[in-house]
């Protein structure tokens, strides 16, 4: 059995994945500590996406163990939803509910889930719409915003569950140029917060040296390097972490 | 013309009229318990085979796939022909209802789970991400945007039930179509007459369901 630290919010012990024959995680060891504010690159089909649904139970892994708040989600019986009340995700498209107008959306898994009191409930929706600029859409449907407004939208409704870790994969690659620049605002004001871990899979390297502590680089499933974010930006370690930077750096 | 003039009035005697509505009454009485059992029956198992239960889905899947590529008429004649076989004996009436239950279950479970399915897989993930489980993401977020767009194709799988239960004719159930049989059975002038009566009933059955699905529409469109 995998040592149970109290200070560390998830880690990856010999993780493997597999979807079918393909190997998409290669034996993963990676440790994040509450608190903390990692980046994650690499190039398209690395397998950042991989890693971080797999936080989330969204991918199953074939072996090792994946810690995460204390659970090993490898463990048959975790109770899963038990772990994504703490840790919050933010997708690259949203996903908001269809269905549902803006305030229902960050209400619904509150009321549902935590049985939170409606008053309580919505007095608190509508800070973390006033937080995110958007108190005056409470009442809109999702269909109704641009992709930025839905992003911070969603940003919402994963913190009306007041997560301890919130992961975000790629929250603004499906935005037009001029929304970036609000939403990275948004997440950088949560990352800072001491008590949020973040892991936060982006291209935007600015922003990656603002945000982090530490940089993650992966390629072909594999972690290649794990540095300081100082470090790492004042010169990768690995050939392909190089490269990669420049690449998209000079983009 | 004349002939025709007479035989339209000659056909339609109180006796027939009476007898041809109880047809009706049938044909409406089959269809109703039909319709409700099916939509119960059927959305259980949409829903069972969209959740892929371990085992269970596969199996209900396999057994709803048979029944749905077979003909109705086979259907209806196995149970009232082959059932009594194995001790089951059923009147005509409930052999009818039980047969398109079946049948029309297989038929609703198949549109309900490809309305399940056309649901973008990010809502149910988005619902994950925040802790929902997954009877509470169909629920709240799947089933809702998904009834939209089941509703039409529902609709017109109901009306071909309807139609459909005429073939009940083949185990002499004296719903309408097999009591029409009868009258132009009694005189050839009749047939004319009857066929028009037999239309204008179904259309009228029929007709009445597409208006609920256009108000449907209309409510969920709102
Ligand atoms: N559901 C799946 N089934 C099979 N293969 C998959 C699946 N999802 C991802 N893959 C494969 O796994 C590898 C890693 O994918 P992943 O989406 O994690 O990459 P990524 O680093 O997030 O890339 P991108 O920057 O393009 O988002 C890719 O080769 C991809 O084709
Ligand atoms: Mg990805």
């Amino acid at each position: 059995m995998v040592e149970n630290n109290q200070d560390n919010m998830i880690q990856f012990v010999d993780v493997e994945k597999y979807y079918g024959h393909f190997h998409a995680l290669k034996n993963i060891n990676l440790t994040i500590k509450r608190g903390e504010t990692v980046v994650l690159i690499g190039p398209s089909g690395s397998g950042k996406s991989t890693l971080i649904r797999a936080i989330n139970g969204l991918e199953p892994i074939q072996e090792g163990h994946l810690i995460v708040n204390g659970y090993d989600l490898h463990d048959p019986k975790t109770d899963i939803n038990k772990i994504r009340k703490r840790v919050g995700m933010v997708f690259q498209h949203f996903n908001l509910y269809n269905n549902k107008s803006v305030i229902e959306n960050v209400m619904l898994a509150p009321r549902i889930v935590s049985h939170i009191p409606e008053e309580e409930n919505e007095k608190y929706a509508l800070e973390l719409l006033d937080r995110v600029g958007l108190k005056d859409k409470a009442g809109s449907m999702p269909s109704m915003l641009s992709g930025g407004q839905k992003q911070r939208v969603a940003i919402a409704r994963s913190l009306a569950m007041k997560p301890s870790a919130l992961l975000f994969d790629e929250p603004t690659s499906a935005l037009d140029p001029e929304m970036i620049g609000d939403v990275l605002r948004i997440i950088q004001n949560i990352a800072k917060d001491s008590d949020m871990t973040s892991l936060i899979v982006t291209h935007e390297m600015n922003f990656a040296q603002n945000v982090a502590n530490r940089v993650i680089f992966m390629a072909d499933g594999e972690v290649l390097e794990d540095s300081k974010t100082s470090d790492f930006f004042k010169k990768p370690k690995s050939v392909r972490a190089q490269q990669f930077v420049d690449q998209v750096q000079n983009h | 013309m004349n002939i025709i003039a007479a035989g339209i009035f000659d056909a339609f005697t109180k006796n027939n009229v009476h007898y041809l509505l109880g047809g009706l009454g049938i044909t409406v009485g089959v269809s109703i318990i039909s319709v409700i059992g099916s939509l119960i029956f059927g959305s259980f198992i949409g829903i069972i085979i969209y959740e892929k239960i371990p085992f269970l889905s596969r199996y209900v899947s396999i057994i709803n796939d048979v029944i749905r590529n077979l003909p109705l008429l086979l259907i209806i004649f196995f149970v009232y022909f082959v059932l009594p076989v194995i001790g089951i004996y059923l009147p005509v009436f409930w052999a009818t209802v039980i047969a398109m239950t079946v049948f029309e279950s297989t038929m609703l479970a198949e549109i309900i789970r490809g309305g399940l399915l056309a649901i973008p897989i990010g809502q149910t993930e988005g619902a994950g991400s925040v802790g929902m489980t997954n009877q509470q993401a169909l629920l709240n977020i799947i089933l809702p945007q998904a009834i939209k767009k089941m509703i039409p194709p529902i609709i017109s799988q109901l009306i071909s039930l309807v139609k459909d239960t005429s073939l009940a004719v083949g185990i002499v159930l004296a719903e309408m179509t097999f009591r029409g049989q009868i009258i132009y059975a009694q005189n050839s002038n009749y047939t004319i007459p009857v066929f028009i009566a037999l239309a204008i009933m179904y259309f009228i059955l029929n007709y009445g369901l597409s208006l609920i699905a256009r108000w449907f529409d209309h409510r969920m469109a709102a």
